[in-house]
């Protein structure tokens, strides 16, 4: 068993699900408040690193993180084939999920408690802080599980911004492919089992979370 | 001195105009109309939901919105409005117990509790002050809400088709404590239905709106019995809608060729002129059933007219009859003690009348908007054809 990779897995996946829950979320929550011209295309470029190759997310992250990019160079920010970049690949494969499962949660809360609210004297950021987040927070929790399951999972991407440092780069997936490639199967074997149970762990926890509860909605009486 | 709540505003939406005017001091004023009429949409321009696109509304001395000419304009925001909203299905916070909804506006402090307790416990639901809305009845509901208005401390709540979807026992009992709570407090009310019986109910005052404006605005009984005009007798569904020609005009009486029928009728504010068509109704409960074998008293002269019975059946109230009278149908309601000994039966020919009194003639269109419009009252050709 890998522990470095282990362990370097949970610390990226940690950081990344950080990431993702608040950049996702104001995102969502802007998606589903707002109205702006080019909306369409922001949200659908939102949702490309669900459909493209990794390895074309990890070229256009070699592309914003290498020498020459306004990150590296304005900045002096320098994560390429470090432990940093692969929470930065992480977290661009697992916002999708995030935006995708909270936008759904906030879109779902009824616009008429908003507008009960604010005949009730409370100020826009009360509301989303006491009223639509409240009633919104299975679907945001179930994008951060998610989201924070895909992160744990990345592995094309990260193979190619960390560039696969044994004890200092390599994740677990990436761990495994390396022990397949060398033929060390009792090592994949007990990767591969890891991988399943927390993934296995973390769906079932998001079922958990999505399942109705027992007694109706209070507002929602049939018209 | 109660402040009063003055509205004139205009607003275009999708399918009409919305041009809303009228004021509301202490009391319960009923906003009624068909669906679609713009009563919600008025409640949202009072409650700052929604955006006139010209007019006042002010509430005493404090202006709540001002769009027009020559004055800057004032648009409160709903938070600053503070007008109470019971929705149409109470729009509690789900997540929230009873008591946390009730101290909602009141803010977090153990003074906003403790008053919000006090809300609860004068809508006589203390002991559930920890329920969450799902468990509560509808009823309970609507009680948490309208106590959740009354947090707010404005002298307005507006209530939106708020029991419509309530039993009928429930409701009766929400009207009372809507009255009690409404004298009690000096509130200003305004009802939204488009149920007459919930009008009724509650309401000191009628505002009968339709294609998003008001067509007359009165006291209950008296919009009720002297209707401004055809579509507002149309609108509240008067009953035993009949036409008639105009044949003779006395100091007192109208006579009226109904059928072939010389018919007299109150002589109403506007006199109509003579050989003119015009809409009267009949009053259910003011049509007697004469006696076959006994004196004729006071109908004796006018208005007797024969008729045959089609069907009667049991009402809520009073026992009603279908009564052909010529080519129309009549409708008659009569307590359900009277004529018992009658043996009134479907097919049996009878005598009927009613007092001049009991013929109330409409004005095709009211008077004072008599030169904005000009529909000829022929969509009511359907003459005699009760409501």
């Amino acid at each position: 068993m890998n522990w470095p990779a282990f362990w370097l897995s949970l610390q990226v996946t940690a950081f990344a699900t950080f990431f993702i829950f608040v950049i996702g979320l104001p995102i969502a929550l802007l998606l589903t408040r707002t109205a702006f011209p080019g909306q369409i295309v922001v949200e659908t470029l939102l949702m490309l690193p669900l459909i493209l190759p990794p390895s074309v997310i990890g070229y256009y992250l070699l592309l914003a993180l290498g020498r020459g990019s306004p990150i590296v160079e304005w900045f002096q920010i320098r994560i390429l084939f470090s432990w940093p970049a692969a929470v930065v690949a992480s977290v661009v494969v697992g916002l999708p999920l995030m935006i995708q499962s909270s936008k759904a949660a906030l879109a779902n809360v009824d616009p008429r408690l908003e507008q009960a609210a604010r005949t009730l004297g409370a100020g826009e950021l009360r509301i989303i802080t006491q009223i639509t987040l409240p009633l919104a927070r299975r679907g945001i929790v179930a994008g951060i599980v998610l989201g924070g399951a895909r992160a744990l999972g990345e592995f094309g991407a990260t193979l190619m911004v960390t560039g696969n440092i044994p004890g200092r780069t390599q994740t677990l997936p990436v761990a495994i492919y390396d022990a397949v490639q060398a033929q060390r199967y009792a090592d994949a074997n007990l990767m591969v089992l890891v991988m399943t149970a927390v993934a296995f762990v973390g769906l079932w926890w998001v079922r958990q979370l999505e399942r109705p509860r027992q007694a109706p909605s209070a507002t929602q009486i049939t018209t | 001195m109660q402040p009063r709540l003055s509205v004139d505003i205009r607003r275009r939406l999708d399918h009409l105009t919305l041009r809303m005017q009228f004021q509301v001091e202490a009391e319960i004023l009923v906003l009624f109309g068909p669906s679609g009429a713009g009563k919600t949409q008025t409640l949202q321009a009072i409650a700052g939901l929604m955006t006139p696109d010209a007019g006042v509304i002010s509430l005493g001395d404090t202006m709540l919105f001002r769009q027009r000419q020559g004055e800057p304009p004032i648009n409160l925001p709903p938070r600053r409005r503070r007008i109470g909203y019971v929705f149409q299905h109470y729009a509690l916070f789900p997540h929230m117990t009873a008591l946390e909804n009730v101290a909602f506006p009141l803010g977090n402090s153990t003074q906003a509790r403790r008053r919000a307790y006090e809300l609860l416990d004068r809508m006589h639901l203390a002991h559930l002050a920890q329920r969450r809305p799902h468990e509560l009845s509808g009823g309970q509901q609507q009680r948490v809400a309208i106590a959740r208005a009354l947090a707010t401390d404005s002298p307005v709540i507006l209530f939106d088709e708020s029991f419509s979807a309530l039993d009928q026992p429930v409701r009766d009992q929400l009207h009372a404590d809507l009255r009690a709570l409404q004298a009690e407090r000096g509130l200003i009310v305004i009802y939204v239905t488009h149920n007459l019986d919930d009008a009724f109910a509650v309401g000191s005052r009628i505002a009968i709106v339709r294609e998003g404006q008001i067509e007359q605005i009165g006291p209950l009984a008296e919009v009720c019995r002297y209707p401004a005009n055809v579509r507002v007798a149309q609108i509240l569904g008067i009953a035993n809608v009949i036409t008639a020609q105009v044949i003779g005009i006395e100091l007192e009486r109208v006579w009226l060729d109904w059928q072939g029928w010389r018919i007299a009728a109150a002589l109403p504010a506007q006199p109509p002129a003579l050989g003119e068509m015009v809409t009267a109704f009949i009053r259910p409960e003011e049509i007697w059933l004469v006696y076959p074998d006994r004196p004729l008293s006071r109908f004796a002269n006018h208005n007797l007219l024969p008729g045959r019975i089609v069907e009667q059946w049991p009402g809520r109230r009073l026992f009603q009859v279908r009564i052909a009278v010529g080519g129309a149908m009549l409708e008659i309601a009569h307590p359900y003690t009277a004529y018992a000994d009658l043996g009134i039966a479907a097919g049996s020919e009878v005598q009927i009348s009613f007092q001049p009194e009991s013929v109330v003639i409409v004005p095709a269109v009211s008077h004072a908007t008599h030169d904005l419009r000009s529909h000829p009252p022929d969509h009511i050709r359907h003459a005699g054809i009760s409501g």
